[in-house]
């Protein structure tokens, strides 16, 4: 099948799909959307959270924020930086990670040489892990 | 030189195709040998963009390729589900695109006809002002969007499950193999000469023997005095140590081509480059231009894209097949089989062309070919046999998190890699103990993988159980895992000081084109944290 044909095959579809949008109302699909994938994590991260994203996602697992203060649940400060931020899209299944107690994140936050938001960064991973 | 062995086929070449015909071939009850020179998946395979898809953009060109390639992967997400996920893509539309938004949405139309063979659903249109409340990081320019959808995979958890099963079916697997002649006799070939990492010179014979090794195609068959002919095409991606957008993005490049920005699991692929290339394929550069040609194309419609830290590059070489033609970006991806009775040389078999998405059947017809040479007639058996891991239900990660006392995030990417065999891989008291922290990943399944998956260097260890995947690109955990690696290896404390500098050597390479303020920080510190070693 060469490229020639290729092409007719989509110009021929390309005018069907000019008449069927002339012909019917476009509806908005956007609720459909992110109900076919919601269950896939993929609409995860807010408007505004995603606005920030570049500034929470700066952890280089150097470790420093550990010696200020320990674990958020079972999980170290490192990791939810560096780990669990980046895994967002599964945080539902790991929501027992974060069971327990919270450290003094603001201590942490200003051991971090790269300047990650920790208290912003455990806020969005315990509301993504919530559901 | 050791004494020779005897097989019915002899694979060379370990990266997907090589590793799926050994396993075809080895489930219908031939004695296989499978060699390739450096580790498993570590050439074109894992320079991919880690996914199975049809591609909508050769509708353009050859809707064939569409419809096998989408019916290949919809039987390899059944064979491998633990290693396959939706990936879906959001084109947001420019006002000066190549393609206008109708042209775009006829396109998906057309792909939603064979989206059912992959088992994936059909397209949505959005809005502008929805296209931004989908993915808030579009440029305000972008008029609307349409979205498709493909499936990620771990190409080289994929190579290791096919090379795995193989074994388990009789075949005999060497990496860091490298076949240095052919056996002949007169016209025929009989086999293989090929050295080990330690140096020894071995032969193995062979009544036929494969040539799957990719752009190394050419160089192979020289040696048994036939050409492969391809046009190879180097392809780049920038990898990101993050999810950097809710959905995985399609664009254009600046000279019209398709680039994607795709969002795996946890880290982010953004390409690819297509060109023409003449050099040397053990040692393939990336240029800053190529980068940036990327980062252009992607800072249109996302234009945080530069705000972000790459963590690496990756590069592969596509062994296209040959052709006379303007643009590199116009081939086909169409493969060939190529028996070279025809020009006189029995015994040997190319596999040419071809893409990830196709590899099950490239790798199935190809073994059709051998199986005829060998009046096999046993049929295939890889479209409907699980990969190992797949062989039951994955138990919820939270159950297996709380009996084996690891965290959950662990047992999720475990069990991405290892199915529902991921128990099997926490035996031993290194259960609990995570070595590389980004990924997570346990010392147990390091452990593991060096005692049962073929891990020699720390770089295997990359590709097999993602080891140094994330954002500190191994200052936290390389030494750690040298001491892991080393103890079932038996490595003396100055081999692991040796392969974790040659490790850092390794990375740096890919990691020096996409350093900014930020890498370059990163970098001082895993040099400051590993004084000593790199001197």
């Amino acid at each position: 099948m060469g490229r020639a044909d290729s092409l007719a095959k989509l110009a021929w579809a390309y005018g069907i799909h000019l008449t069927r949008r002339r012909l019917t109302r476009p509806r908005s699909q956007l609720q459909e959307l992110f109900e076919t994938y919601g269950a896939e994590g993929i609409r995860a991260l807010l408007p505004a959270e995603r606005e920030r994203h570049p500034h929470l996602i700066g952890c280089i697992n150097c470790g420093l924020c550990a010696l200020a203060a320990g674990r958020m649940g079972k999980t170290r400060l490192p990791d939810l930086a560096s780990s669990y931020i980046r895994l967002y899209s599964r945080l539902g299944e790991a929501s027992t990670d974060f069971e327990g107690d919270g450290p003094d994140l603001e201590a942490a936050a200003s051991a971090c040489p790269m300047g990650v938001p920790l208290a912003e960064v455990a806020a969005i991973v315990r509301r993504i892990a919530a559901g | 030189m050791s004494p020779a062995s005897d097989h019915d086929v002899c694979v060379i070449g370990g990266g997907v195709t090589g590793a799926g015909i050994a396993r075809d071939l080895s489930l219908r009850g031939l004695s296989v040998l499978l060699l390739e020179k450096g580790d498993w998946g570590a050439g074109t395979t894992g320079g991919s963009s880690w996914m199975i898809h049809g591609g909508p953009r050769y509708l353009e060109f050859d809707w064939d390729t569409t419809r096998l390639s989408t019916q290949d992967a919809g039987f390899i997400v059944s064979i491998a589900r633990n290693l396959v996920y939706r990936v879906v893509f959001l084109a947001p539309v420019l006002p000066d695109a190549r393609h206008n938004i109708e042209r775009v949405e006829t396109f998906m139309e057309v792909y939603d006809r064979f989206q059912p063979l992959k088992k994936a659903h059909p397209h949505k249109r959005l809005t502008a002002e929805e296209a931004r409340q989908a993915e808030p990081g579009l440029s305000p320019d972008v008029i609307g969007a349409v979205t498709n959808e493909e499936w990620g995979i771990d190409p080289h958890r994929l190579v290791y499950a096919n090379v795995e099963d193989a074994v388990a079916h009789g075949a005999r697997a060497l990496n860091h193999t490298r076949v240095v002649d052919l056996i002949r006799d007169g016209g025929k070939v009989i086999g293989v000469r090929y050295r080990a990492s330690d140096g020894a010179v071995t032969e193995a014979r062979a009544r036929v023997v494969v040539n799957a090794t990719g752009p190394w195609s050419p160089q192979v068959s020289k040696l048994a005095g036939v050409e492969v002919q391809l046009r190879p095409a180097k392809g780049i991606h920038i990898v990101y140590p993050h999810r950097i957008s809710n959905f995985s993005i399609l664009t254009e490049s600046i000279d019209g081509r398709d680039l994607i920005m795709v969002s795996h699991g946890g880290f982010t692929l953004l390409g690819t480059t297509d060109d023409d290339f003449y050099g040397d394929l053990d040692s393939v550069d990336v240029l800053e231009d190529e980068v940036d040609y990327l980062l252009q194309a992607f800072e249109r419609v996302f234009p945080s894209i530069r705000s972000y830290r790459p963590v690496r590059v990756t590069t592969g070489v596509r062994p296209t097949l040959y052709k006379w033609r303007r643009y590199e970006d116009e081939l086909s991806r169409r493969y060939e089989v190529i028996d070279h009775a025809t020009e006189g040389v029995e015994g040997f078999v190319s596999i040419a062309g071809g893409k990830l998405s196709m590899y099950r059947l490239m790798a199935e017809q190809t073994s059709d070919a051998v199986c005829r040479k060998l009046g096999n007639q046993a049929k295939c058996a890889t479209a409907t046999t699980p990969l190992p891991g797949n062989e039951s239900d994955m138990e919820p990660p939270s159950e297996l998190a709380r009996r084996c006392g690891i965290p959950a995030l662990a047992v999720i990417k475990l069990q991405s890699r290892h199915g529902s065999r991921a128990e099997k891989v926490l035996d031993g008291a290194r259960a609990g103990r995570l070595v590389c922290r980004c990924e997570p990943m346990t010392e147990a399944e390091l452990a593991y993988a060096a005692r049962h998956e073929q891990v020699r260097t720390l770089a295997d260890a990359f590709r097999r159980v993602g080891l140094a995947a994330g954002p500190c690109a191994g200052a936290a955990c390389v030494m750690r895992a040298a001491e892991v690696i080393g103890a079932e290896l038996g490595w003396s404390a100055s081999q692991r000081f040796a392969a974790v500098r040659e490790f850092v050597r390794g990375a740096w390479l890919g990691r020096a084109p996409v350093l900014g303020h930020a890498g370059w920080a990163q970098e001082e510190l895993a040099q400051g944290a590993m004084r000593g070693l790199l001197n």
